[in-house]
């Protein structure tokens, strides 16, 4: 009986691997595992086997049947494909169809990644207009008339009292004015500055700016979460420093840091050999702007941040000409879909 | 601003710190050292040398041929100059040393065949002076071999510091001094002045006068006679040159070097060229004017504050003095004017007078008020020991209003609950003493400190709180790993302009963002405009009252470079002037706008297809998918106008509860030629707050047909100029039981039906949500149907 089993199985092998067409491989089929198939006829053979030989012999021969036909479908599968290849009905070589692929300006796709950070963290989104009072813009903002601070921000004015807006920062005012505390959100949108166009600076840009103002906001909790941003953001390895600076409506001020990705810290042209590149300003919202605002500063603290997207843009992607992101070349656009 | 880190060195001993840490420490203060420059960096590879034979150079008549020694081995230089000599000490630049004067490097080189192996420098090669007229020979005892830095003594570290408008006190160093005491907690060592002579001299050389004692709060004055003006002795020249500043005389030398030192401008009157012995401190008379000391004629107003003698203007207070009584070298008798002007007032006249000066910029930030007469003395002591002559004795101090000391008060408490992080009460104290607070009272949870005169910056508690967190280190506050979340609805105001872009990017366009400061070219527009006062040029004039010309500027752009089938979306503000004079916001509106713009081809060719144009009817059709999208399709139907106006020539638009939704249309050809664009572009403009009006909140679920559509088509032969849809709209009208949907598959033009007529072909839809419709009941709407624009139409059917 064994041997009978080898024989059959190599002899199967055999005639299912000389088998080249899918007839043919229908007749070996018939030839050992049909009702008459030799296959069959060894389980009739095993019926006659002594009671103690029988179970050995069943377990064999299923294997045999198992074996057969798990060769019977792989080779007929190999017939199929090869066949289609053999024998094209259509030249499925020819082009697809065009679809076009849109895409979203990379500016666009940069606040995105940043909106949805931020939204994981319980943040809002708010806008506001461009075209702002120099009240909500600067005076609300403890700019002072006539301070150098005014400097920082060349400003687009449209009349004496009415300008471009040279942050978003407007939008706290305003999210401020209309509701209470807790507030928390950030308010992405285009900033105006009177500059002279050129690779670096342009006549406007993009920024994200943040606002959470509740009781006991502290500055502790401010850094915490702009580590965990610049981390998702900028990768998880980065280092970064917190570096005293000075915005006439934060105090404490400070100026986050990352190290160069680019150069890894070394120094290079894009860190100006400082190891650091500046990616983000922050602080504390100074109680003069709650006195503003009609908010208790000794009851409500907040934090205010913001970032440049133009900026954070040529950084990630390595674009080194602002203007790149306002000439909308297509050949540009279609770079990042 | 630039700090000579050897000048530092008097204030503060900082021996054992490198310049790294220095730099580091600094940065971390708030005092961002954006540039670190050894003064040595720039006669690299220059050195001394000797030239110990000079021989004609074979091949060219002006050139010699010098076997110069350069301290390790000698070497062949061609030389120009007329002056060099066997024997002469000079100045010898080695290949790869960067000339200052021209920066352009020395490489060995063939010089007329001769090889040449360096640079035998003049003075003004090497930027030290405006001589040219040959090499710079040095005397014969100097060391052959040492670096030139050395040999100029040049061979400080000098910092370039940005300096945040809320630090004036930081704009010298003995303010950045200052902080670095309190850093590294060491002792701040100030100039401290010599005894100075009893009696009033003094006034019988000038008296001085404030009339406008709010915009000049303090006059202090010191007289020095008997100078002699001249040359700055070394170690005033190198200071005032390492800080980038040009030496002038021993006099004006000692002003700058005070202004550098303390931060306090000074300005040195000749005393002699003052009229009446007299100064008076008063505002200008409107239209009269003053020359300055860069020989400059200004136009004064009433707003800027004149130092005036018995007769003239002298200077204009803290931003200029004049020419009319400058120190020269024949000044005999010195006037050292020491004030404290108000900053406001300050930044006023320098703005309208257009200087920056290193005077006005401090007094503009606000300088010490409580410094002047110090200031004033240790001028006067400094102009004696270097320019000879006799300090006056006694002093001017005009302080009729004195500013009152700034007291705050300070909780330990508060510095945790702003900071999220315990400092200790010790060092919050020793931080604030090294900064100069002085104590008023000490309590155990609180401290009352008075404010100095060098922080105008320093008012409140906050302020305190912030100079503490900077000392102490931003990075040692560690950042809280957990925040704390107000469980509070959050919104997101942008989420409709994911949705608009999730459709339009989906769908194959690329969105764009295009500058809104443009020159509006449409004169239609025009008076939309809103004009900014103070643009960058006359091409970002005007705020964008549409994104049209932001699109067709970029349309013509990508053209120029070949690329010319564009489907081009962009989402923006626009702002539309709705009264003459903008004094409140309901003076323009500020509009958030959707603009599309499609132009080329739709489609190549291609092996399966034509290559096809866009046309309006790509438009129409991406439009109403976009509809669709945002739900707005089934509202309202669109508007027709085959007449077009200014932007297009012809359009189409919707209305969302009587408010425009869209408008879009074929872009005329005179709007096309303004931006030099030849192909057709089809435009439509969204506004995105109708958009979001619009919108219904939520869509309720509708059971789908459970029961089959029947279609039945027919084709009609009507005149041309009835339009498709006002044979739908007056099915549409009838409100037929069976008849839900009818549209059009076909049209048909051809002389065979008639030269004015089409062929219309429809196919009608019939079915009922309750039950499977009968043939007849179809068959009885399908008549009524055909008859009723039979009738309306005077139309017939086809085939
Ligand atoms: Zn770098």
């Amino acid at each position: 009986m064994e041997h009978k089993i080898l024989e059959i199985r190599a002899a199967y092998k055999s005639e299912i691997n000389q088998a080249a067409s899918l007839k043919q491989l229908d007749e070996v089929r018939i030839k050992f595992l049909s009702r008459n198939g030799s296959v069959s006829a060894l389980f009739e053979e095993m019926k006659t086997l002594t009671k103690e030989q029988k179970p050995l012999a069943g377990k064999e021969l299923n294997a045999l049947r198992n074996f057969c036909e798990s060769l019977f479908i792989a080779k007929k599968e190999e017939i199929e494909a090869q066949s289609s290849i053999v024998a094209p009905k259509i030249d499925l070589s020819l082009p697809g169809v065009n679809y076009p692929v849109g895409s979203r300006h990379i500016l666009t796709r940069t606040l995105d990644e940043i909106k949805s950070i931020f939204k994981s963290y319980g943040f809002s989104v708010s806008g506001g207009p461009e075209l702002e009072s120099d009240f909500n813009n600067f005076e609300a903002l403890n700019f002072q008339a006539d301070h150098p601070a005014r400097d920082m921000q060349d400003t687009f004015f449209v009349t004496k009292d009415f300008l471009l807006r040279t942050h978003t920062s407007p939008v706290q005012i305003r999210l401020m004015q209309n509701n209470k505390p807790p507030i928390r959100a950030i308010m992405p949108g285009k900033v105006y500055r009177n500059e002279a166009v050129s690779s670096r600076s342009y006549c406007l840009f993009h920024q994200v700016e943040g606002l959470y103002v509740d009781k006991h906001v502290t500055f502790a909790e401010l850094k915490g979460t702009l580590v965990a941003f610049a981390k998702e953001f900028y990768g998880s390895n980065l280092k970064y420093r917190f570096r005293p600076s000075y915005f006439p409506f934060t105090e404490p001020s400070a100026e986050m840091d990352i190290t160069c990705f680019i150069c890894g810290g070394k120094g290079c042209r894009v860190c100006k050999n400082s190891g650091w590149l500046e990616v983000l300003g922050c602080g504390m919202v100074d109680p003069n702007v709650f006195v503003k605002i009609g908010y208790d500063p000794e009851e409500i603290t907040g934090y205010a941040f913001g970032m440049g997207i133009e900026r954070t843009a040529m950084l990630k992607y390595g674009i080194t000409d602002i203007r790149t992101f306002f000439d909308n070349d297509i050949r540009f656009l279609n770079q990042f879909k | 601003m630039i700090i000579s880190v050897q000048w530092l060195k008097n204030y503060i001993d900082i021996s054992d710190i490198d310049i790294d840490t220095l730099c580091r420490s600094l940065i971390m203060a708030g005092l961002e050292v954006e540039e670190i420059t050894s003064q040595d960096a720039i006669y690299k590879h220059i050195v001394i040398g000797y030239v110990e034979e000079k021989i004609k150079h074979p091949n060219a008549n002006k050139l010699s041929l010098c076997t110069v020694f350069d301290g390790k081995e000698r070497r062949k230089v061609v030389c120009g100059a007329p002056n060099v000599e066997a024997g002469q000490v000079i100045v010898l630049a080695l290949p790869g040393a960067i000339i200052p004067d021209g920066k352009f490097e020395i490489k060995i080189a063939k010089i007329r065949g001769e090889e040449s192996s360096g640079m035998i420098c003049s003075r003004k090669e090497l930027g030290l002076s405006d001589d040219h007229s040959g090499i710079w020979v040095l005397p014969g005892d100097t060391k052959i071999g040492i670096s030139l830095a050395e040999y100029l003594e040049k061979t400080d570290t000098v910092l370039e510091i940005g300096i945040t408008p809320n630090r004036p006190d930081a704009l010298s160093h003995i303010g950045v001094a200052r902080d670095v005491a309190a850093l590294f907690n060491k002792e701040l060592l100030k100039p401290q002045l010599k005894a100075a002579a009893s009696g009033n001299e003094i006034d019988s050389h000038i008296t001085i006068e404030i009339e406008d004692a709010v915009n000049c709060p303090r006059y202090s004055a010191k007289v020095v006679k008997d100078v002699t003006v001249g040359d700055s002795p070394k170690w005033l020249k190198r200071a005032i040159e390492s800080i980038g500043l040009r030496s002038i005389n021993n006099v004006v030398d000692v002003t700058n070097f005070i202004l550098h030192e303390t931060g306090q401008p000074l300005h040195a009157f000749d005393l002699d060229k003052i009229s009446g012995n007299k100064i008076v401190v008063k505002q200008a008379e409107s239209g009269s004017n003053f020359v300055t000391l860069d020989s400059k004629s200004r136009d004064l107003d009433n707003q800027c504050l004149m130092i005036r003698d018995a007769e003239k203007a002298v200077a204009i207070g803290g931003i200029m003095g004049g020419e009319n009584s400058e120190i020269t070298r024949d000044t005999k008798n010195i006037l050292i004017e020491s004030a404290y002007f108000n900053p406001s007032s300050i930044r006023r006249s320098a703005k309208k007078l257009g200087i920056s000066s290193d005077a006005s910029y401090r007094f503009e930030r606000g300088v010490d008020y409580e410094n002047t007469l110090y200031s004033a003395e240790r001028a006067a002591e400094l102009i004696a020991e270097v320019a000879g002559g006799k300090i006056v004795s006694g002093c001017i101090d005009i302080y009729p209003n004195p500013i009152p000391d700034k007291i705050v008060t300070l909780r330990f408490a508060r510095v945790q609950s702003i900071l999220g992080y315990p400092i200790d009460a010790k060092q919050i104290t020793e931080i604030l003493r090294n900064l100069g607070m002085s104590w008023i009272e000490a309590a155990a949870d609180s401290v009352t400190v008075s404010i100095p005169g060098f922080r105008p910056d320093i008012e409140r508690e906050i302020d305190l709180i912030e100079e503490i967190a900077r000392i102490y280190g931003y990075d040692n506050i560690p950042p809280i790993q957990a925040m704390t979340l107000p469980l509070i609805p959050i919104f997101d105001e942008t989420a409709i302009l994911d949705v608009i872009r999730g459709f339009w990017s989906g769908i194959g366009f690329n969105e764009i963002i295009s500058n809104s400061l443009q020159r509006t070219k449409i004169e239609e527009e025009k008076p939309k405009a809103i004009a900014t006062l103070n643009p960058q040029s006359a091409d970002m004039v005007d705020l964008r009252t549409s994104l049209l010309p932001g699109l067709l500027t970029t349309i013509a752009k990508n053209i120029s470079v070949g690329e010319k089938n564009l489907r081009f979306y962009e989402i923006g503000k626009i702002f539309i002037k709705k009264n003459p004079v903008i004094a409140s916001f309901d003076d323009f509106d500020e509009k958030h706008i959707l603009g599309v713009a499609i132009t080329g081809l739709a489609g190549e060719k291609q092996w399966y297809s034509k290559e096809s144009a866009f046309n309006f009817f790509d438009l129409k059709g991406v439009i109403k998918a976009f509809l669709s999208k945002i739900s707005l399709d089934n509202l309202s139907n669109d508007c027709y106008n085959h007449n077009g106006n200014y932007l297009f020539s012809y359009l189409f638009s919707r209305f969302v509860n009587s408010q425009l939704l869209f408008t879009g249309g074929k872009v005329r050809k005179e709007v096309l030629s303004l931006y030099n664009i030849e192909q057709d572009v089809f435009y439509a403009e969204f506004n995105i707050e109708k958009i979001e009006q619009g919108t219904p909140v939520q869509k309720k679920f509708k059971e789908p047909l459970k029961y089959p559509r029947i279609t039945r088509d027919a084709a009609f032969v009507v005149e041309k100029e009835i339009e498709s849809e006002a044979i739908i709209e007056l099915v549409q009208k009838q409100n037929l039981k069976f008849c839900k949907a009818m549209h059009l598959f076909d049209l048909f033009e051809n002389d065979s039906i008639g030269e004015t007529k089409k062929s219309l072909a429809y196919s009608i839809e019939f079915y009922d949500e309750t039950k499977t419709l009968t043939d007849a009941e179809v068959e009885e709407e399908f008549i009524q149907i055909i008859g009723l624009i039979k009738a309306a139409f005077a139309a017939e059917l086809r085939g």
